[in-house]
């Protein structure tokens, strides 16, 4: 008898491999907020969770888009210059976006869309705009002079916002929240590689994020993470070719053309997927001095990874334990920075 | 009591066999090769890049174009009739970021990704 318990046990104990429904993995995929997104998660609620999450993106991007007629940024655009009323999800962000552009001494701007949209970024129509031309559209340029009182927002007649740079970030946090909510607790958004994370992976290990090569193919290396948003900017991810000169989509707003700030990619790492996002933008236009100084300024409430031009890597104190170099890029010059 | 006994050990037996086959296949199960397109979020070609000859061709999307070309077990955007070509200058898929045409809502990616990683931030 002894001998049949053991096989039993031996048989339950295989068959347990094959138990694990409970942490199986859902999956959705959306086009939303110009870009491809694919949310997945664990757990007993994970399928409904998803499909509440996609539904919830997509009233954000509805909200939030510079282009659809229908959303409360296009009515404010095209006021012109009157206040208009909005939701308080979008009043909140614009007055985010305002607060960003003083804190990053104007490095992130939510008004600089038309100057976008005359190099042809937003269209795909790209095209080097004339010094003038780029001077005159300078002038309706200043997230400051954007206001924002109770539920109601007031672009100035011939400006122009855009929540490009904080929406994908809003949305994930936003989501994430909704997930959490709903009993969810372990999640991994990737909202068009801007990474956001409910929890740890249902073994409880950290989830494994690779850091995309600025110069092609593949990862600079593995940041885990638990509970946080990563998110990256990079010239690469935008850019057209004129003349044997090479022009990406992060604006400057101080020259009005593609910041030159010696960066090849930042990647912010920290508790807000919106402050992620609008910090990888806004670093990526100050350079690595100015990025340093500012993450001293904020009292280093945030983590990055900057890869510089000439093949530096550096990496904040907070994360550099929780991050593997790529086996290929043996060539970084890796730097700590505390 | 003792033919009782051995068919039970016998049942015991098969059910461990299953599940170890199982285990097996799912525990070494081979993924890496099989590529998925999907448009508007529906799989409209899995490929096995293994086995699929070199060739080339066309995805419509309300009457735009892209041609996708297979070549020596890598796949790639070759052309698309969109503003940006984003999709093309990502070159040949690899298994970290997947191949997006968002104009035309094509994509092109791994069927399982076998890269270790969860997410890719770019």
């Amino acid at each position: 008898m002894k001998k049949l318990y053991g096989i039993v046990a031996a048989a339950m104990m295989l068959s347990s491999c094959s138990g694990a429904e409970q942490n199986e993995k859902v999956s959705r995929s959306v086009f939303a907020m110009d870009t491809y997104m694919t949310l997945m998660a664990y757990g007993d609620n994970a399928g409904e969770a998803l499909d509440a999450a996609v539904v919830r993106i997509q009233e954000l991007e509805a909200k939030w888009s510079v282009t659809d007629s229908g959303s409360e940024i296009y009515k404010a655009d095209r006021s012109p210059g009157q206040p208009i009323a909005v939701s308080a999800e979008t009043a909140e962000l614009v007055a985010f976006g305002i607060d960003m552009n003083n804190k990053t001494g104007g490095a992130l701007d939510i008004s600089i869309y038309p100057v976008l949209k005359e190099w042809g970024f937003t269209t795909g129509s790209y095209k080097v705009p004339t010094d003038e031309r780029i001077a005159e559209l300078l002038e309706n340029v200043g997230a400051s002079r954007v206001t924002v009182s109770g539920s109601e927002i007031t672009v100035p007649e011939g400006m122009m916002i855009d929540l490009g740079s904080v929406a994908k970030g809003a949305a994930a946090d936003k989501v994430c929240e909704q997930l959490r909510e709903a009993g969810v607790a372990s999640a991994l958004l990737d909202l068009g590689g801007n990474v956001q994370a409910v929890g740890s992976k249902p073994d409880g290990s950290k989830w494994k994020i690779g850091i995309r090569d600025p110069h092609g193919e593949g990862t600079v290396g593995t940041l885990s993470i638990e509970n946080k948003a990563v998110v990256t900017s990079g010239g690469y991810e935008r850019f057209f070719t004129e003349n044997g000169n090479t022009y990406h989509h992060i604006m400057d707003p101080s020259t009005g053309r593609p910041a030159e700030s010696g960066l090849l990619s930042v990647t912010v790492v920290g508790e807000s997927g919106r402050y992620c996002d609008a910090l990888s933008t806004s670093l990526f236009v100050m350079g690595a001095e100015k990025a340093e100084e500012f993450w001293r300024n904020e009292n280093k409430g945030f983590d990055y990874i900057i890869i510089t031009e000439d093949a530096g890597l550096l990496i904040t104190k907070g994360i550099s334990d929780d991050f593997i170099t790529s086996s290929g890029r043996g060539d970084l010059k890796v730097t700590v920075v505390e | 009591m003792i033919r009782s006994q051995k068919f039970w050990i016998a049942v015991c037996a098969v059910i461990f066999a299953a599940s170890a086959v199982w285990c097996i296949l799912v525990l070494t199960g081979s993924h890496g090769n099989t590529v998925t397109v999907k448009q508007d979020g529906r799989v409209i070609f899995t490929l096995d890049l293994s086995k699929e000859t070199d060739r080339e061709f066309t995805v419509e999307y309300e009457g735009r174009k892209n041609i996708i070309e297979i070549s020596g077990g890598r796949i790639r955007m070759k052309a698309a009739d969109c503003p940006d070509h984003v999709c093309v200058n990502t070159g040949w898929l690899t298994a970290n970021i997947p191949i997006v045409c968002l104009p035309n809502k094509l994509v092109i990616e791994y069927a399982e990704p076998d890269t270790g990683l969860d997410a890719t931030a770019g």
